[in-house]
């Protein structure tokens, strides 16, 4: 009884979605604060809902009620536990399930944080999140309703995908949803200011948490889902430029690019339409990625299952809510004023190239992912864009890019002085050339150009501690008058350091892997030898071995370096029973930042087996890189200038701990 | 009956939560301006801040200050433009009728066509614990035995040949050879694995295969099912006189009437004897004949699957001309089955299903082949 109820709840829940998105918006319109009221309590009502559902649901996998057609399609009674439950998002129905949960979690957390909106504000951003959460209700009710059941129920399920059952399921796509459907939220924002009419660098103020959120959880999001494809799909790559990577990485382009625009937009309320187009945009690509994930015009691992309909369905929701944005906004910026002027080298000027750059790349990327699909429609003519497009195109459009991320901080707004800046650069610059340069020599080997890429990562972070110095002024003041003022700075400018940071531990990551790194395959029978990165492999053969729904082939491998024993590695190739599907497991060991990455082919008839042994240098930056430019945006969030208007926190503590200094 | 009333109580729930915002004292409000110039406002100090930090010089935080007072004023403007409209409704009928109508109705019209109501929830732990009749329960029961006591004989012994009737047939080469492993060999287990291994081998006899029915006709000279298939073996190998006299022996050793008796004796007629067995019973509907089995020997894979397709749409045409033949459905909806067409499966068990319905003897043989070999049988629900 309890599924059935789960299934009411979320027709239910399509019943309030509807009430929240005709009724407020007319107390809205009237200034009728009874109407507006609505607004808050049907979103949370709406989220209880929605989570009371997805529990059900949850519910099902965990004790494998096999009579729900989505369970018996992707579970197994045998599957560890965790399995079950990340098998929930494991498909296309209950991913689209784990979709409306999220978006409803944002709604209900705008309903709750947006005490310091205006009353009509906020009533029409939970409205357009209301006409959103309809659409994909609808989605999932009429063309993936995941409480369909089966009677009489089989005995059995199908198992998941193999290649999904991994902790990494478990992670990678509520992050990665947090941050897709984040750029929900600035898309609402931008939709309501333009009902209004009325925007101002207010606006700007109110929709930057929420810009920063999506955009934090994206980027963890996406650096996840990359390290599981590494270990995972046994390749040894770790960002392939395929359709679906590129879906969740150009909304982070444009979400990147809206973070920047913002902040021109709250301090000196410039670039207001702009922004607003962005908010859109971002968005926008964020269905997009959707609509090309799940509808099955791209076949990947994410593409559930190909059904016509629901394609139809997604694109209809795409041109609805992407359409009707750009018309409203069509409609109404040209009666929106233009905001404050600026001189081209000035923060502003920094962050409208910042702007400028990321918005070409998305378009880049945006024509490489599109490019084969609109041709195989029109010609039917198969092409495949693939890395070498993307690193030419892509790569070339970073370089400037990362050259300017340091100077943006240390411009003045307004009318900044490049030549001041320059001056503070030019030492970091140096020191950056000398650190690329004995990172070259220490890894021996490899182009000159390496050694600038380097140098190109160690700028990015030494650059981005050369702002918080020079804001400290560590130099001119005593040290102790500076640490006080250094830690007095907002917590933004530790944030936005951090995140810079953060960029040049990945592109350190990415120069050296891309430069150093070696790949050996090789046809190996126990008791063979072969060297990587200065370590040697001893392969010792191979194991059977059972798991709880698999059977697998380990091949173990001792590794040691100078003679000495070091550590040792399994591998294997695994068989899921239930689908008879093939896997392979790669031995992974870290030394420090590098990775010794272990994969088995097929094997021989001579009782060999091929074995691909990768050295990969200080590969973890890449994907640390991501973590700290994410603990940057947490930090950043944690500003106490986004809680303006929460009047308990108007205290000013960074005041009071200055004062004895001073 | 005890859905329904939790139902009607959720839905009440929502409904008196949604509408009590309606229920109050309603007022209008203007935009005054207040949320932006409390933005504003901080920016000022943050100018302050900044200045007495040293971040921008005293001509910049001017400016600045001049700037964000011109915002300040704006708001301000703007907030004396506009004026309350008019007095709140009192009431608010229409919105209030709206919330009550829209979630019952809404609610119930789309959970009647899309809902089970009738389904109760149904947990794999609790159907274990009580399998019933259902065959697909109680070899996941015993599967799950299995996979914590892999070495438990009598349940690989037990499971092997519901395997093989179900066509599940590497599960049931695993039994059989885990059975023989563990319990030892018998005639039935090494007939049995023999078969599975022809069948797999669509209706070759492998070497494996023949070592197998050769140790079970060894063991016990009765076992029919393994001498007809050594027979069968020298048969493919071309060796036509020993299988016809192998034929003619299994014929001779038959009891009368025998099932098997006109198999044995087309194999008798094709090695050039002449038929010995009281032939009984008529050849199944459905099976292969002799020649067709001895044909798709020669063929292609391409082909003997073709063969195969063409064997079972016979089937199919002959079912639609005359539906009133229970082991002939069976037939074809495991021969879809087996050719991997789960679609025309579920077709053929629904048209099964009509002549012979699911509250009759035979349509229940039906559906529990169905469940037996994991067709989906949609609720009479949906």
């Amino acid at each position: 009884m309890i599924i059935e109820i789960g299934h009411y709840a979320l027709v239910l829940a399509l019943a309030t979605a509807l009430i929240a998105s005709i009724l407020p918006v007319i107390g809205a319109r009237r200034g009728d604060t009874a109407l507006m009221d609505l607004a808050p309590l049907a979103t949370i009502t709406l989220f209880c809902l929605v989570a009371f559902s997805f529990s059900v649901l949850t519910w099902a996998y965990a004790v494998s009620d096999f009579s729900l057609l989505n369970v018996w399609e992707n579970s197994h009674s045998l599957m560890p536990m965790v399995y079950k439950i990340t098998g929930v998002w494991g498909n296309h129905e209950g991913s689209m399930m784990l979709w409306l949960l999220t978006l409803t979690l944002f709604s209900a957390l705008v309903a709750i944080f947006g005490r310091n909106l205006p009353d009509t504000l906020k009533a029409n951003v939970l409205t357009v999140q209301a006409w959103i959460t309809v659409a994909f209700l609808l989605f999932i009710l009429f063309t993936s309703n995941p409480f369909m059941r089966l009677d009489p129920a089989p005995a059995e399920g199908q198992d998941l995908n193999p290649v999904l059952q991994d902790f990494g399921l478990a992670i990678h796509p509520p992050l990665l949803y947090l941050g897709y459907v984040g750029f929900s939220v600035c898309f609402s924002f931008a939709v309501a200011a333009l009902i209004e009419g009325r925007i101002d660098a207010a606006w700007a103020r109110w929709v930057r948490p929420w810009t920063l959120a999506a955009w934090t959880f994206l980027t963890a999001g996406i650096a996840m889902g990359s390290y599981w494809a590494y270990y995972e799909l046994g390749w040894g790559g770790w960002w392939f430029w395929d359709p679906v990577e590129n879906a969740s990485f150009m909304p982070w382009l444009a979400g990147t690019a809206l973070l920047h625009s913002a902040l021109v937009m709250e301090k000196r309320e410039a670039l207001k339409i702009w922004t607003v187009l962005l908010a859109i945009m971002t968005f926008s690509l964020s269905l997009l990625g959707t609509f090309l994930v799940r509808s099955g015009v791209l076949t990947s691992v994410h593409a559930f299952a190909t059904d016509p309909s629901r394609g139809i369905f997604i694109l209809a929701i795409l041109s609805f809510f992407i359409g009707g944005a750009f018309v409203l906004f069509a409609w109404r910026a040209p009666q929106l004023k233009s905001g404050g002027l600026f001189a081209p080298i000035s923060r502003e000027g920094a962050l409208v190239l910042n702007n400028l750059i990321l918005t070409v790349s998305t378009a880049t990327v945006l024509t490489g992912t599109l490019y084969p699909l609109v041709l195989e429609t029109l010609t039917g003519e198969k092409i495949s864009v693939g890395a070498p497009f993307f690193n030419l195109s892509f790569g070339l459009l970073m370089i400037p890019l990362l050259l300017a991320v340091p100077f943006g901080p240390l411009l003045a707004w307004k009318r900044g002085d490049l030549l001041g800046a320059l001056q503070r650069i030019y030492v970091v610059a140096g020191m950056a050339l000398v650190a690329g340069f004995a990172f070259f020599y220490a890894q021996n080997g490899g182009p000159v150009l390496a050694a600038l890429g380097l140098a190109l990562g160690f700028y990015l972070i030494f650059g981005s501690l050369t702002d918080l110095w020079y804001r400290a002024n560590f130099g001119k003041l005593a040290f102790k008058i500076a640490f006080a003022r250094f830690k007095g700075l907002p917590r933004s400018a530790f944030g936005s350091a951090l995140a810079h940071m953060g960029l040049g531990v990945t592109v350190l990551g990415i120069v050296a892997v891309t430069t150093f790194e070696t790949e050996h395959v090789l046809e190996m029978k126990p008791g063979m030898r072969a060297e990587a990165g200065g370590y040697s492999l001893v392969f010792d053969g191979l194991r059977e071995a059972i798991g709880p729904n698999f059977t697998e082939e380990r091949g173990h491998f001792t590794v040691s370096r100078n003679g000495a024993v070091v550590a040792d590695v399994w591998s294997s190739k695994r068989i899921y029973t239930a689908r008879r599907m093939p896997t392979t497991e790669a031995g992974i060991l870290t030394f420090g930042a590098s990775q010794l990455y272990v994969s088995l082919g097929d094997p021989m008839t001579d009782g060999g087996i091929v074995v691909r042994i990768w050295w990969k240098p200080w590969i973890l930056f890449i994907w640390g890189g991501a973590v700290v430019m994410m603990i940057g945006g947490f930090v950043s969030l944690s500003d106490r200038r986004l809680r303006v208007g929460a009047p308990s926190r108007r205290a000013k503590p960074v005041k009071l701990a200055m004062e004895p200094a001073e | 009956m005890v859905l329904w009333i939790v139902l009607a109580c959720f839905t009440a729930g929502v409904t008196a939560l949604l509408i009590a915002p309606l229920m109050k004292a309603s007022h209008l409000t203007v935009a005054d301006g207040e949320d932006e110039a409390a933005v504003y406002r901080d920016q000022l100090r943050e100018i302050d801040r900044d200045l007495g930090q040293g971040l921008i010089g005293a001509e910049d935080a001017g400016y600045a200050r001049a700037e964000i007072g011109r915002r300040l004023l704006a708001v301000a403007d703007a907030a004396a433009k506009v004026a309350p409209a008019g007095r709140a409704p009192a009431r608010h009928r229409l919105a209030t009728a709206f919330v009550i109508l829209c979630l019952p109705v809404t609610g119930l019209c789309l959970y009647v066509t899309l809902g089970s109501p009738g389904l109760p929830s149904q947990p794999l732990e609790a159907r274990l614990a009580n399998p019933g009749n259902d065959m697909a329960l109680l070899v996941a029961k015993a599967e799950r035995h299995l996979a914590q006591n892999p070495n438990d004989g009598a349940g690989w012994d037990l499971l092997a040949p519901i395997y093989f009737r179900t066509m599940r047939l590497p599960d049931a080469d695993q039994a059989y050879r885990n059975a023989i492993r563990l319990l030892g060999e018998s005639p039935q287990r090494l007939a049995g694995f023999g078969e599975t291994l022809v069948a797999t081998n669509d209706g070759i006899v492998t070497e494996e295969a023949r070592v197998a029915f050769e140790r079970a006709v060894a063991l016990d000279a009765g076992n029919m099912r393994a001498r007809f298939y050594v027979a069968l073996a020298l048969e493919q190998a071309g060796r036509a006189a020993e299988a016809r006299g192998a034929f003619e022996a299994l014929a001779r050793d038959s009891p009368p009437g025998a099932a098997w008796a006109s198999l044995v004796n087309e194999h008798i007629a094709k090695n050039g004897g002449a038929p010995l067995a009281t032939a009984a019973a008529p050849q199944m509907l459905g099976n292969p004949s002799a020649e067709d089995v001895a044909a798709a020997k020669d063929m292609s894979p391409a082909d003997r699957s073709q063969m195969i397709k063409g064997m079972i749409d016979s089937l199919a045409a002959k079912l639609k001309d005359d539906p009133n033949n229970i082991e002939g459905w069976l037939r074809l909806v495991r021969s879809y089955q087996v050719m991997g067409d789960a679609t025309k499966a579920s077709e053929a068990l629904q048209a099964g299903l009509k002549t012979f319905p699911a509250d009759g003897e035979p349509g229940r043989r039906l559906l529990a082949l169905a469940r037996e070999i994991g067709i989906p049988v949609e609720g009479a629900t949906q």
